[in-house]
C-alpha cells in the first residue's frame, strides 16, 4: 500500500528504534496508517521488545509464529505492540528465525507478558525460544505425539489424528509441596457453565501460597482449519464460533484483519452497525458476569434477577441478527442486515427498560453487604504485575490502567462514539465489578447515539480485489478485553496464517499473582471477576504446604464453601 | 483408576470406538421413561464448545424460561443424572473425561447431544485434535440441533428425550411435472432490471430486508401505470414512513431510470 508519509501515525516509534539500536532495522512496512511492521535483526529481539514495552509504553497484545518456508525460507516470529502512551499506534516487531537452528532468543525473561505466546509457538511450530523459563506444553494435550508441530506447512493434513501417546495426563504442574501426595481424581467437568480446566492452589491452610492451572482441554486446531479448508470470506463465520460470548467481536476483528491487509474500507453505516451490535453483545455479556458475581458470594436471587433481565438483551440481539447468539452478521466489507425503522422503535425501547431494570438491580446489589465484605480488597491484581503481564479489558481497567481499545484505536464506528473510558483504582474484584457495570451503561448509551448518527449509504462494499501474501491487525473490545486478530492472505483465496488472541490468553497469565495470599473461599470469585468466558476453577487440586497433602476437591463443593464459608473441605 | 479400564477408552487406529449399549441397557431406558415418578436430573458435560451452548442452556434454566417448572434440574455430578447433556465437538483432551462421565452415570441413561458440535462435530469435525460429535464416543439418544439451540429448543429437546414429545421429522420429495415450470417473480419486467434492482437493494439494507424491499418496489414498478411513477412510490413511502427506506428507495428508483451497464456510482 502506498501511503504518505504525512500521514503515518506513529512513525516517530521506528525512527526513535532505528537511532536507538543502529543498523538493527532490516525492513519497516506499513500496513495501515498506524499499523507499521519492523523486522529487526533475530539476536536484538528482546531488547527491542523490552524497550518498546517498558521505554515507549507499550503493551504487548498478542505474539505469534508464522511458517514463512514457502516465501524466503525462514520460520518468523511477531511480537505484537499496543503503543499507548503519548501516540497511539500499532508497532509488529518481527524476526526470522533459521529454518536450521530453529532458535530465536526468548523476550520472556525481559517482558514476562509473552510467556504464554512464546510457549505456544514451541508447541505450534517447534520452534525453540532459548532462555524461556517455562518449557511445558501449553495447547497441545498431553496425549499429542512429540516433534509433531500442527501449523508448520509441511507437517500434517489438518484432519491427520496421531493416535494417542498416553491415556493419563502429564502435564507437570509446578508444585511446591515436597513429599508424598494423593490426589482424588474428579473430570475436568463440573455443573456450571464452562470451559474445563484444570487447577491447583497450594495453600497453607486456608491461604493460598501459589498456584497453578492447566487449560486448553478445548483446542481443536481452529486456526490450522482457518487456513486449509475455509476460503478467506468463509473464515467471518467460523470466528463467530470462537466463543458462544464474544463470537461478535471475533468476528469484527477478522474481517477487520481482512480489511486493513486487503486496504478496503467498509461503508460508514456498516462499520456503525458494527459498533451498535458489538455493544448489543457487551450488554449480555455484562449482565452474566454481574450475575455470577453476585452467585458467587452468595447473593443467589441476585445471580436470578440479573439473568432474568439479560434476557431482553437476547431479544434485542434476535430482534436485530435474527440470531440470540452467533449472529454471522459480518461479510469481508460489511454487514448482512440493516436496521430499519421498526427495529430502531424496537431497540430503543428494550434500551430503555434494560436502563430502569438494571438500575434498580445494580443499586439493590452494591446495597448488599456481602458484595462489599466478599469483594473488597479481594483478588488484587497489583499494578506491577498489571504492567508486566498486559492483562486486558476490565480487569486492567479496574486497576487503574486507562486500557480500552474503543478509545485507544479506531475500529468500526466509534471514532463518531466518544465516550469516558471507565476506570478504578481497587484492583479488586469490587472494582472489576464495579467497571463492569458502569461500562453497561455506556453501551446503552451507545446503542442510543449509533442509532441517532446512523449514517446513510449502503451497507456492503464489493468489488474489491484480493491480494496474496497481505497481512494486517484487526481487533475490536469484546466485553472482557480486546480480541485481536492477525491475517495473512494465502495465493489460494484462504488464508495462509491466521492468529486469533481471545482476551482470556491475555488475562490467565496474571491470575497466578491474583490469588496468591487470598483464602480458598474467595478463589473462585477471583477467578470469575476476570469473566473468563466463564470461571474455570473445575478440578481444583488444593496442596497443603504445611500438612504435605493434597486431595482434590468437586467443584461445586469448592463453589459451596467460596458461597457459605462453612464446613471447609481441608480439614 | 477407579475400577474403570482407562486403557479401553484409547482409540484404535485413529479413531474412537463409541461404548455399545446392552439390549438390557436398552430394556432397562424404556422402563425409566414410562415408570419415572420424579424430576429428571441432568449432568452437563463439556467436551470441547465455544460456550454459546452452555450460555443457551444457562438460559433455559433461568428465570424466563425455568426448565425446573416442569421437573428437570441441572445436577452437580454425573452420579445423580438421568440425562447426560454432552456440548461442543470432542476434543482429544476431553475424550476421556466425556467418557468416565458416562461410566460414572448409573444405568439407564439418557444420552443428549446437544448443539451443532455435540451433534456432529459442527464446523470442527474432522480437525486434528477433534474426535467428531458425541456420537463417534457415546450412544446418543436425542439430538437438540442448532448453533447454539435456542433455550425453546432445549425445553422441547428434554421433553423428546423423556418421551413427552416425539421428535418432530419430516420428509417431502417434489417430483417436477411434465408441464410444471417454476414461477417467476414479477414475469412483467426484464429479468436484467429485476436483478439490478434486487442487488442493489441488497446492497443498501442487507440480503433479508432488501429482497422485501426489492420485492415491493418491483411490484410498485410492474402496477399498471395510471399514475407516474413518482406518485406511487411516494405513496408507498408515505405508508410506510421510513427515512431509511426512503433513501433505499431513491437508489432503486436511480438504478431503474439508467439502462444496464451504468450503475450508479
Amino acid at each position: 500500500m502506498t501511503l504518505s508519509t504525512e500521514t503515518r501515525i506513529g512513525r516517530h516509534y521506528v525512527e526513535a528504534l532505528r537511532e536507538r539500536f543502529p543498523s538493527t532495522v532490516l525492513e519497516e512496512e506499513w500496513q495501515t496508517d498506524d499499523q507499521v511492521t519492523v523486522t529487526v535483526k533475530v539476536n536484538a529481539l528482546p531488547e527491542v521488545v523490552e524497550w518498546l514495552y517498558y521505554q515507549q509504553g507499550g503493551w504487548l497484545s498478542v505474539l505469534f509464529g508464522n511458517d514463512e518456508r514457502q516465501l524466503h525460507g525462514n520460520y518468523a516470529v511477531y511480537y505484537v505492540l499496543s503503543m499507548e502512551e503519548t501516540v497511539k499506534s500499532w508497532v509488529v516487531v518481527r524476526a526470522q528465525v533459521d529454518a536450521g537452528t530453529l532458535e530465536f532468543p526468548s523476550v520472556t525473561p525481559r517482558v514476562p507478558a509473552a510467556v504464554w505466546g512464546e510457549r505456544e509457538i514451541r508447541d505450534m511450530y517447534g520452534l525453540i525460544p532459548v532462555g524461556l523459563p517455562d518449557e511445558r506444553r501449553l495447547v497441545l494435550p498431553d496425549d499429542w505425539p512429540d516433534g509433531l508441530y500442527p501449523l508448520r506447512k509441511d507437517a500434517m493434513d489438518y484432519r491427520e489424528r496421531p493416535a494417542p501417546t498416553t491415556a493419563v495426563e502429564t502435564y507437570p504442574f509446578v508444585n511446591d509441596a515436597r513429599g508424598e501426595t494423593r490426589d482424588v481424581g474428579l473430570g475436568p467437568l463440573h455443573i456450571t457453565s464452562d470451559e474445563p480446566g484444570h487447577f491447583r492452589l497450594f495453600v497453607d491452610g486456608e491461604t493460598i501460597v501459589d498456584a497453578d492451572y492447566r487449560l486448553f482441554y478445548v483446542h481443536r486446531g481452529m486456526e490450522k482449519l482457518a487456513e486449509t479448508r475455509m476460503g478467506y470470506d468463509e473464515v467471518t463465520f467460523l470466528s463467530d464460533r470462537v466463543c458462544g460470548i464474544c463470537g461478535f467481536t471475533h468476528s469484527v476483528a477478522y474481517t477487520s484483519s481482512v480489511e486493513n491487509a486487503l486496504g478496503i474500507k467498509a461503508p460508514p453505516r456498516a462499520q456503525m452497525i458494527r459498533s451498535l451490535f458489538l455493544e448489543v453483545e457487551r450488554l449480555h455479556s455484562h449482565l452474566l458476569n454481574i450475575g455470577l458475581a453476585s452467585h458467587f458470594v452468595g447473593f443467589d436471587t441476585g445471580f436470578m434477577q440479573f439473568f432474568r433481565v439479560r434476557e431482553k438483551s437476547m431479544t434485542l440481539a434476535e430482534l436485530l441478527t435474527g440470531a440470540r447468539k452467533t449472529y454471522g452478521m459480518n461479510l469481508i466489507g460489511g454487514v448482512r442486515r440493516d436496521i430499519l425503522k421498526d427495529q430502531r422503535i424496537a431497540t430503543l425501547k428494550v434500551v430503555r427498560e434494560l436502563r430502569t431494570e438494571v438500575a434498580q438491580l445494580v443499586e439493590m446489589l452494591i446495597e448488599t453487604p456481602n458484595l462489599a465484605q466478599r469483594t473488597q480488597g479481594i483478588g488484587i491484581l497489583d499494578r506491577k504485575v498489571a504492567r508486566d503481564f498486559s492483562p486486558v479489558g476490565p480487569l486492567i481497567r479496574g486497576s487503574g490502567f486507562k486500557r480500552d481499545i474503543r478509545a485507544d484505536h479506531h475500529y468500526a464506528g466509534y471514532a463518531q462514539l466518544p465516550f469516558d473510558v471507565k476506570v478504578l483504582d481497587g484492583g479488586d474484584v469490587q472494582s472489576r465489578v464495579l467497571v463492569r457495570v458502569k461500562e453497561f451503561f455506556d453501551s446503552l448509551d451507545l446503542i442510543e447515539r449509533a442509532l441517532e448518527l446512523m449514517p446513510e449509504g449502503p451497507i456492503l462494499l464489493e468489488g474489491f480485489d484480493y491480494t496474496p501474501h497481505r497481512f494486517a491487525l484487526g481487533f475490536a473490545e469484546a466485553p472482557r478485553g480486546e480480541d485481536i486478530h492477525w491475517s495473512m492472505t494465502g495465493d489460494n483465496q484462504k488464508l495462509f496464517r491466521w492468529r486469533c488472541r481471545a482476551p482470556t490468553y491475555a488475562n490467565w497469565p496474571a491470575l497466578r499473582y491474583m490469588l496468591r495470599g487470598n483464602t480458598v473461599s474467595d478463589a473462585p470469585l477471583i477467578v470469575a471477576s476476570l469473566d473468563p468466558c466463564y470461571s474455570c476453577t473445575d478440578r481444583v487440586t488444593l496442596v497443603d504446604v504445611k500438612k504435605r497433602k493434597s486431595s482434590t476437591i468437586a467443584y461445586t463443593e469448592f463453589e459451596r464453601y467460596g458461597r457459605e464459608r462453612k464446613h471447609s473441605p481441608l480439614k | 483408576m477407579n475400577g474403570i479400564d482407562r486403557g479401553s477408552f484409547l482409540p484404535a487406529g485413529g479413531a474412537p470406538t463409541p461404548i455399545s449399549e446392552s439390549e438390557q441397557t436398552r430394556q432397562l431406558k424404556s422402563t425409566l421413561l414410562k415408570d419415572i415418578q420424579r424430576s429428571a436430573y441432568v449432568y452437563r458435560v463439556d467436551c470441547g464448545g465455544c460456550n454459546g451452548c452452555e450460555i443457551e442452556i444457562f438460559a433455559a434454566i433461568t428465570p424466563i424460561f425455568d426448565a425446573e417448572r416442569f421437573g428437570i434440574k441441572v445436577v452437580a455430578s454425573p452420579r445423580h443424572a438421568d440425562i447426560l447433556l454432552f456440548t461442543g465437538a470432542v476434543t482429544r483432551a476431553m475424550l476421556t473425561p466425556a467418557q468416565r462421565a458416562y461410566e460414572a452415570a448409573p444405568n439407564p441413561k439418557i444420552c443428549i447431544a446437544y448443539g451443532a458440535c455435540g451433534c456432529g462435530g459442527g464446523i470442527f469435525h474432522d480437525l486434528y485434535c477433534v474426535w467428531g460429535g458425541t456420537d463417534k464416543v457415546v450412544p446418543v439418544d436425542v439430538y437438540i440441533p442448532g448453533c447454539p439451540p435456542t433455550p425453546a429448543a432445549t425445553l422441547y429437546g428434554f421433553a423428546v428425550a423423556l418421551g413427552l414429545l416425539d421428535q418432530k421429522l419430516k420428509a417431502g420429495h417434489h417430483r417436477q411435472g411434465d408441464a410444471e415450470r417454476a414461477l417467476v417473480a414479477h414475469p412483467g419486467l426484464p429479468l436484467d432490471l429485476c436483478v439490478r434492482i434486487e442487488r442493489e437493494a441488497r446492497r443498501m439494507v442487507g440480503y433479508r430486508d432488501g429482497r422485501r424491499i426489492a420485492d415491493d418496489f418491483l411490484e410498485i414498478l410492474a402496477a399498471p401505470a395510471n399514475q407516474p411513477l413518482a406518485d406511487r412510490v411516494h405513496r408507498y413511502l408515505q405508508t410506510e414512513d421510513d427515512p431509511r427506506l426512503a433513501e433505499v428507495i431513491a437508489r432503486l428508483v436511480d438504478v431503474s431510470a439508467r439502462p444496464a451497464g451504468q450503475e450508479a456510482p
